[in-house]
């Protein structure tokens, strides 16, 4: 289980004239994902739910300020060095990031970052390599063949799940997925989500999703997390968030969403 | 991708055969008469007018140029005015000195520079990334010959630790060893010097484009896979470097022509570059003549090679270079 | 504004520019005069040997008096000017152990030099005698005046020659280092400010013309960019200046025909993504002519950066004027920086160890890049905020 108890994150950048900005961009939240089931967090951008995905394998920018803990399984990660947090970082928790990002290192096949992380945590050599990298390619919903080319090579739907077969490779039991779904087709939306919730269900995986989108996040998760400037202001069973929101900003939203169900 | 190909060569070959027109032109319009300059003025007129015939010059103008071109194309540049020897032989005695000159100074400073850039690129605010800022200012602000002066006042003026001037010493050393640790004694300093000169703005090149990469999405995710540091510096960043680095490295050839001009004029050497200079001071058509053609085969070669070498190195472009530029 | 007047470098600038403008007033006459004897040290260094000196007699000071502490001079000279020649004054020097030497008549034009056998002759001297040391043969007050009968109007400098002279010694030629270094600045900042002006104006105007009118001309002049670009810039100069002349407007004019890509590219781009701008849309929609547009909004917003690549262009223009200065490719009479280290080169200061000759015009050159670069920067930063960096700390 990872839990993440009173977060709270500032961010802390040095002017040329050397005054110090602060922005405190989480504050006090806690959460936890558990093995086998679909987390959602929603907001809007800016509220602060990608510093928190962040924060779990400890990638926030050099000299963030974070307090308050993250549990993996009862481990302190915030507490942990680079080295220890390289042990966990894929192996135990893996990151599916945006498919607009610029997630691939460009002059290296797709297939080449899968085999370095199994080479790197698995210790898997080249040719064994192979064979899994077509069978994590067809998980992914990816025909094998796509791992010879590079990333430019890829629509933004095949890079998607090209990213979610990377992040399979070390068998994780978490998934934290940023906004994997943004700037794809609905179609392709679509098959993703159900590519990630078939992980769910059928491989254990414990899932946290980023997402703007809220009626996505509400069809999905069997959990739901709303963000407001940094703040968790609504957490529950999405069905039991649409029906009583409790926060003002969440009866807006949800009000905004049964709207549109009306319209159709 | 072969129009692509096409249009590069014929591009750069249009490129020659403009420099081929623009250096009939400009040593034909040069102040200073050819044949006065290498010659007593008081010869008498009907030997001049031999020397102009032996050199072509009495020709018309067409017949003069189609000449040129002739014998510049197949490297026959004539012969010298200034020291009567033909130019290909001249520049055979210096190209070795200006090539070891170059290459070695380019090669360190490069190499020292792209070490050190990407030391400070990946220590930001550190004592060494703050040096390297302030030394690419330097180099930029510190006229090169200013600096060269500088090390040869102190090297071999007051501290006679390397030699004042020359290749070899005069007489040189009996002795294949002798003569090469004399050589390379002699060429201590002005390698030194240029790859002194020149790795401060490497290290500036390289740190910023490195910070620049660093700052990517794709080594954040290199570093959420968990891999080592040394994976994501060499293995991502530096592989995503490593086509614009071998690019600009290229497309610098050129340019240290410059530097073997002034650095041959600082510490006296006998190379290709001071060969230029007194060409073109001197007005010896035939031999500034040569070392412009050649300069521009350099360039051009270069920029085509640096061309093919970036499609090689950087996926991206094998495709995207069909239509484009 | 105010933040320009923390910069080190704007102070620098201005005083750099005074001393352009009103540094010679600081020495008497020109800078190519010959002050002292050819390679002195600068007068702060090595105090055991004699500094230049000079003793000016006239029909107001006909007496001076000289307080000697060092060995003799390396050289010793009396020079008579003005007035009518009068025989029976003459110039009398008294030394310390109380001899006097008649050193010369008071002949109008008159010219006695150390060396001259004639002198040593009516010294009492051999031939091949020391001509200072017979006048300097001790530590003390020593005495030169005017004596003898009758009027006399004119003027009698008696020169020592030392080993040491004025701020930064001299030079080959014993000119004043410091004369010839204030001098210098004209140069520098007459090519780095003019080429660079030019030169900007000529990008700003191919740059704005290929961004705006794009196609062909857009083509055909980075076409022009990349060529210019690629082929090495020195020795192109090095050709121009010697086939048209070693002039500074000469100069001035080939080094902006060769710097202007710079710019043109930036405006280029800064063109292209202004003229698909919202509001120059509906300017060309009402009517409005290209012209129109060019002059009245695309300049104005393309300006402030073209001062700040223009401000960051000087220093390479300074430079490339010192590097031609220094293979020799500048005129001979115009003094610069680059000049005056190609003489230091070319005339012995290794030799004669002279790195007085060197220090200051290199320093100064490279002090000047720096000003520019720093007013650049801070240009460019007014500009776009987001270059004024910061890091994590």
């Amino acid at each position: 289980m990872i839990e993440i108890k009173n977060l709270s994150v500032t961010y802390r950048r040095m002017t040329s004239d050397g005054r110090e900005l602060r922005a405190e961009a989480v504050k006090n939240v806690s959460l936890s994902v558990e093995k086998g089931r679909f987390y959602a967090l929603a907001g809007e951008s800016g509220s602060g739910k990608t510093t928190v995905l962040m924060a779990i394998p400890g990638l926030l920018p050099r000299g963030t300020e974070a307090e308050g803990r993250i549990l993996l399984e009862g481990a302190d990660l915030l507490s942990m060095k680079e080295e220890e947090l390289n042990k966990i970082r894929w192996r135990r928790a893996a990151l599916v990031p945006q498919g607009a990002m610029n997630s691939f290192t460009p002059v290296l096949t797709v297939g080449r970052h899968v085999e370095e992380v199994l080479s790197v945590h698995l210790g898997l050599p080249k040719k064994e390599a192979e064979g899994r990298i077509a069978s994590l390619f067809s998980m992914a919903g990816l025909e094998g063949e796509l791992a010879r080319r590079y990333p430019h090579e890829l629509s933004g739907g095949q890079k998607q799940r090209a990213a979610i077969a990377l992040a399979l490779a070390c068998d994780p039991d978490y998934l934290l997925c940023d906004e994997p779904t943004t700037a794809l087709d609905v179609i392709t939306q679509q098959g993703i989500i159900n590519t990630l919730k078939k992980l769910v269900d059928e491989k254990g995986l414990g899932l946290l999703l980023i997402s703007h989108d809220l009626p996505l996040a509400a069809s999905v998760a069997s959990r739901l997390y709303i963000m407001k400037d940094g703040r968790l202001v609504e957490e529950g069973p999405p069905r039991e968030i649409v029906a009583s929101p409790q926060n003002p900003h969440t009866k807006a939203l949800v009000g905004a969403l049964l709207d549109l169900e009306e319209d159709s | 991708m072969k129009g692509y190909w096409a249009r590069r060569t014929g591009s750069a070959l249009l490129i020659l055969g403009l420099v081929l027109v623009l250096n009939f032109m400009l040593f034909r319009m040069m102040p200073g008469d050819p044949v006065a300059s290498i010659i007593d003025p008081n010869f008498s007129p009907e030997a001049k007018a031999r020397l102009s015939q032996v050199y072509g010059l009495d020709k018309p103008l067409p017949v003069q140029f189609w000449r040129y071109v002739k014998s510049t194309l197949s490297f026959d540049f004539g012969i010298s005015f200034l020291t009567g020897r033909p130019v290909m032989e001249e520049l055979r005695s210096r190209l070795p000195n200006t090539v070891t000159l170059l290459g070695t100074s380019l090669l360190l400073s490069a190499l020292l520079g792209t070490w050190l850039g990407m030391k400070a690129a990946l220590r930001r605010g550190s004592f060494l990334e703050k040096c390297i800022l302030w030394s690419g200012a330097v180099s930029f602000s510190f006229p090169s010959f200013f600096v060269q002066l500088t090390l040869l006042m102190a090297f071999a003026a007051a501290l006679p630790v390397f030699p004042l001037r020359g290749t070899l010493s005069v007489p040189p050393p009996a002795g294949g060893m002798a003569l090469l640790a004399d050589y390379l004694w002699h060429m201590a300093l002005p390698v030194f010097s240029l790859a002194l000169l020149g790795f401060g703005g490497w290290a500036l090149y390289v740190r910023n484009l490195m910070v620049k990469i660093l700052g990517e999405d794709f080594i954040l995710l290199a570093r959420a896979r968990g891999l080592p540091q040394r994976n994501i510096v060499m293995g991502h960043a530096f592989r995503t470097l490593l086509p614009t680095l071998l690019t600009i490295f290229l497309l610098s050839l050129p340019g240290i022509v410059s530097g073997a001009v002034i650095t041959e004029t600082v510490f006296s050497l006998h190379g290709v570059g001071r060969f230029l200079l007194e060409a073109v001071t001197g007005h010896d058509y035939p031999a500034a003549g040569a070392s412009f053609f050649l300069l521009a085969l350099l360039t051009v070669s270069c920029n085509l090679l640096s061309d093919l070498l970036y499609g090689v190195t950087d996926p991206r472009v094998r495709m995207e270079r069909g239509g484009r530029r | 504004m105010k933040a320009l007047l923390n910069r080190w470098s704007f102070w620098c600038l201005l005083a750099i520019i005074l001393l352009a403008l009103f540094g010679a007033g600081l020495f008497d006459g020109p800078p190519e005069r010959e002050v002292a004897s050819a390679f002195s040290k600068p007068l702060w260094l090595d105090r055991t040997l004699p500094p230049g000196m000079e003793l000016r007699l006239g029909q107001s000071a006909p007496a001076a008096e000289l307080d000697w502490n060092h060995g003799a001079p390396a050289g010793f000279s009396v020079k008579i000017s003005g007035g009518e020649s009068n025989p029976d004054r003459y110039v009398r020097w008294t030394t310390p152990d109380g001899k006097s030497f008649n050193l010369s008549p008071l002949r109008r034009g008159a010219e006695v030099d150390g060396r001259d056998i004639s002198f040593k002759r009516s010294l009492g001297l051999p031939p091949f005698g020391d001509a200072a040391a017979a006048l300097f043969p001790a530590k003390g007050a020593y005495r030169a005046e005017i004596t003898g009968e009758g009027d006399w109007e004119g003027e009698v400098v008696i020169r020592m020659e030392g080993g040491r002279w004025g701020l930064l010694g001299t030079d080959q030629r014993g000119r004043d280092i410091a004369a010839l270094f204030v001098a210098g600045i004209r140069v520098s900042l007459l090519v780095g400010i003019f080429a660079t002006l030019i030169a900007t104006f000529l990008g700003a105007t191919l740059g704005l013309a290929a961004g705006y009118l794009g196609g062909w001309v857009d083509a055909v002049i980075m076409r022009g960019v990349d060529l210019l670009l690629s082929i090495p810039l020195l020795p192109i100069l090095m050709a121009l200046a010697a086939l048209w002349g070693k002039g500074l407007w000469q100069l001035i004019l080939i080094l902006s025909v060769f710097s202007w890509m710079g710019s043109a590219r930036t405006i280029r781009a800064l063109t292209l993504s202004l003229r698909d701008a919202q509001y120059i849309e509906d300017l060309r929609g009402i009517g409005a002519p290209s012209g129109y547009i060019l002059r009245r909004h695309l300049l104005p917003e393309t300006l402030p950066v073209l001062l700040a690549s223009m401000t960051l262009g000087v220093p390479g223009a300074i430079l490339s004027e010192a590097w031609l200065s220094f293979l020799g490719l500048s005129d001979p009479r115009v003094i610069s920086w680059g000049r005056m280290l190609h003489e230091a080169q070319s005339f012995g200061a290794f030799t004669a160890g002279a790195w007085w000759m060197l220090l200051p015009p290199g320093l100064g050159i490279a002090l000047l890049c720096l000003v520019f670069l720093d007013l650049g920067k801070y240009l460019e930063e007014r500009i776009d905020p987001r270059l004024r960096g910061g890091t994590a700390p």
